[in-house]
């Protein structure tokens, strides 16, 4: 870019241009989605068959891999900001829905189980979608948008079933609000580095 | 009668770099060296001329021992932006 003087019109064309730009990148790749997405979905399924099998110490899956993946994704978080050379508004403000959703979501586990396994996993569900809900908005990504819609519907369809099939809902919810949009935005991230 | 487009921002550069640093919260000077297409050079002089105005707030920091540039918009500089951007149009509307 020069630094030479404009014509009006110029001057409104070089800012459009850039403002559009800028409102048009994309600010996620999917990462976070992807592994949160798989690794609940894991947990929830390993729970499963081993209730299935009659094998009692399945729960114990929810002590070792989660915990885990609070290490591997701060440090990826950490990482992709350090190598990030710009901070926008979205960023700060996915930032705070996010935080306020670990918040929420570590009360929910904390104090939901004095409620049974069904009100907790509802409330996890509701909790996915709203995130989703929010983020698919602030992004324009409509897959995130449709995936909690599934998930909100995944929590009222889960009240009318028992407690070992709410590990098969709280799957399915992931899958759909989750994982299958984590992919499809990561796709989207990568095509728009490709394209830079 | 058409009021005088103000000169710090009527620079492609610079009203470059000001486009950016309203539609973000804060960027590196790298950041905006790609954004702009411009050389490093050039684009540190002009940030000069908007920090000397009090458009924008630069910010030496290091990170792992290497210096990083922040560069961020200043209230006066959305000011000045928001005035730029309602004084061009009335040259164009005509």
């Amino acid at each position: 870019m020069e630094d030479n003087n404009l014509q009006p019109e110029e001057s409104l064309r070089l800012i459009n241009g850039i403002i559009n730009s800028a409102k048009n990148k994309l600010a996620d790749d999917g990462f976070q989605f992807i592994f949160w997405g798989w690794l609940v979905i894991v947990c929830a399924m390993t729970h499963y068959i081993s209730l299935k099998l009659n094998f009692e110490m399945g729960y114990m899956v929810w002590i070792i891999l989660p915990p885990l993946g609070v290490i591997v994704s701060t440090i990826y978080g950490y990482k992709q900001g350090k190598k990030s050379n710009v901070k926008t508004y979205m960023d700060t403000y996915l930032g705070f829905l996010w935080g306020g959703f670990i918040i929420a979501t570590i009360i929910t586990l904390a104090f939901g189980f004095a409620h049974g396994i069904k009100a907790t996993y509802f409330f996890l569900m509701i909790l996915y979608g709203v995130a989703t809900f929010i983020t698919g908005g602030m992004l324009n990504f409509k897959p995130l948008i449709i995936g909690s819609l599934f998930s909100f519907a995944l929590a009222g369809i889960s009240v009318f079933l028992g407690n070992v099939d709410q590990f098969l809902c709280i799957s399915a919810a992931l899958l759909c609000s989750y994982v299958i949009p984590g992919h499809l935005l990561q796709s989207k991230f990568k095509q728009q580095a490709k394209n830079v | 009668m058409f009021k005088e487009l103000d000169p710090i921002l009527h620079s492609q550069l610079r009203l470059g770099v000001i486009s950016l640093l309203i539609s973000v919260k804060e960027a590196e000077f790298t950041y905006l060296k790609e954004e702009t297409n411009s050389t490093a050079g050039n684009l540190s002089v002009q940030i000069q001329k908007l920090k000397e105005a009090g458009y924008i707030e630069i910010e030496k920091k290091f990170r792992d021992n290497y210096p990083h540039t922040i560069c961020k918009i200043t209230s006066a500089g959305i000011k000045a932006f928001e005035e730029y951007v309602k004084n061009i149009k009335q040259y164009l509307v005509k």
